[in-house]
């Protein structure tokens, strides 16, 4: 009996205790008035996911994001040259006085899911002209699990650099085409697979053999470690029986690696890579330098978005 | 025994719901910061609210997603980086209206409502002024106030603590429909 009532006892403690301590958590507010909130808010449909990547390029390939509506995207990618082996060292500042590619690009916003890319590469001066345009958006409540882009390009080698062999105007054009499916998984971790197809009118490098068509599949993530920086790697596998068993010159898979900075409009990635060009009509037909070779190199990506929306009116009211 | 029947009973009590329950599925909230690289100006209309005239409760949700603003960065910076509305996607305020309104008469009634606001899940004792105004059997409520980033936890990096004035202030309007418990 004295157990009962100390339970009792209790309960009549605990009970107030515990809906003071409920009241004083959620405001007083009733349950009937919660639930009566949640219903409301329980037909909003889901959004979509936002910035599974902070800017439309990691590091060798570009991403599933797309340069919003009237929003200029300016880009500077860097290539140094070779850190170590032959042609690196010391001599060449480790390749910081040596530069394998330069690429100035825009890129601006059509409409929130389409943009239109223009850039130049130094690498065998290649002009590129593209389209990209975000096809589906992942969504927060899974219905659709995954972002999907594709990414179309032109590219134009005007000038004769490497060979003459510009017989024909057609043999400058090269095409990419590119579909990039990410997902990001939580806040933290963003992946991404893109199969592509290259055609190059002229099979570059010019050697008897090549293969005018290079299908490739690319894979590529980040892993934020803090809210603004994280961790990069990109990766590419171009199908080539050719540069499979050439062996002078002797082919290897494009990867990168690096950190990612952001600082609220600019997008920095600091990186690593053995690929030299940064098109990707480029490194994807022609990467010849091997990590273990010390054929690796420093370069770095700075985006900087500019709103061109000026109609700037104010919505507090 | 006869204890915990009473306090249940109580409890009970003060969770029915009273027939002058009103609704708003479209609240507007918009917020705004003077600063001196740039203003943050963003507005949403879909936020949620219900009143509950007799008894004072008040309780608004509002998707931090659904603030629009004319920068589509800033407001992609806005969500993932100093509200993190993945993880915190709405901010809400459970209250309760300190004065008694009269909704079946016109007027305007200054009220205050004193509660716990939530914004980047960190909650705030709160008591906020504003208010209702009923207008032919029409009841709206309106307030504005500011809200410190420093009192929920959202941080300005450093780099472009320039561009982020550190209070945001904050305006509300909801236009209430009466709510009829759905027939079950």
């Amino acid at each position: 009996m004295k157990f009962y009532q100390k339970a009792v006892f209790l309960a009549a403690f605990i009970l107030p205790g515990v809906t003071g301590y409920a009241q004083n958590k959620s405001a007083r507010d009733t349950s009937a008035t919660d639930s009566l909130l949640n219903s409301l808010s329980a037909d909003e449909k889901a959004d979509p996911v936002l910035a599974t990547f902070k800017s439309t390029r990691l590091i060798l390939t570009e991403t599933t994001e797309t340069i919003k509506k009237n929003n200029l995207n300016f880009l500077v990618v860097h290539r140094f040259g070779d850190i170590a082996g032959a042609d690196g060292g010391g001599k060449t500042l480790w390749g910081l006085d040596n530069s394998s590619d330069i690429y100035i690009g825009f890129e601006y916003g059509l409409t929130n899911n389409l943009d239109i890319d223009f850039g130049r590469s130094k690498y065998e001066q290649l002009l590129e002209l593209g389209l990209k345009y975000a096809l589906l958006r992942q969504t927060s409540d899974d219905k659709i699990p995954f972002a999907l882009t594709v990414v179309g390009k032109t590219g134009l080698k005007p000038y004769s650099v490497t060979t003459n062999v510009y017989d024909d105007y057609t043999n400058r054009l090269n095409y990419f085409v590119q579909a990039i499916f990410a997902r990001k998984f939580s806040s933290r971790l963003s992946l991404q697979v893109a199969p592509s197809f290259l055609r190059n009118n002229l099979p570059y490098p010019y050697i008897a053999g090549n293969e005018k068509n290079i299908f490739s599949l690319s894979a590529a993530g980040r892993l934020k470690i803090t809210k603004r920086m994280g961790i990069v790697v990109d990766y590419a596998h171009p199908f080539s029986s050719f540069r499979d068993k050439s062996n002078s010159p002797k082919f290897y898979d494009p990867s990168a690696v690096g950190i990612e900075m952001e600082t609220g409009g600019h997008v920095f990635t600091l990186n690593l890579s053995n690929a030299q060009a940064i098109s990707p009509i480029n490194y994807l037909a022609d990467t010849e330098s091997k990590w273990t070779k010390g054929q690796y190199r420093i370069g770095f990506t700075i985006t900087r978005v500019f709103d061109l929306n000026h109609k700037h009116k104010g919505t507090y009211k | 025994m006869k204890y915990l029947a009473f306090i249940l009973l109580v409890w009970f009590k003060t969770n029915q719901t009273s027939q002058e329950t009103y609704v708003c599925k479209n609240a507007k909230i918009s917020i705004y910061s003077k600063a001196p690289l740039e203003d943050i100006d963003a507005v949403s209309t879909k936020g949620t609210s219900v009143l509950n005239a007799g008894t004072g409760d008040v309780a608004f949700s509002i998707p931090i997603k659904s603030l629009t603003f004319e920068k589509s960065l800033m407001q992609e910076h806005f969500n993932e980086n100093y509200m993190e509305s993945d993880k915190y996607p709405n901010a809400t305020f459970k209250g309760k209206i300190q004065e008694k309104v009269d909704v079946s008469k016109n007027g305007v009634y200054p009220v205050t409502a004193t509660g716990v606001l939530e914004v980047h899940g960190v909650k705030q004792n709160r008591t906020i002024p504003g208010k209702i105004i009923v207008n032919s059997g029409v009841v709206s409520l309106a307030t504005d106030f500011n809200v410190q980033c420093k009192d929920h936890q959202i941080d300005i990096p450093q780099l472009v603590f320039k561009k982020i004035a550190e209070t945001i202030q904050v305006k509300v309007s909801a236009t209430y429909t009466s709510y009829k418990k759905p027939n079950s």
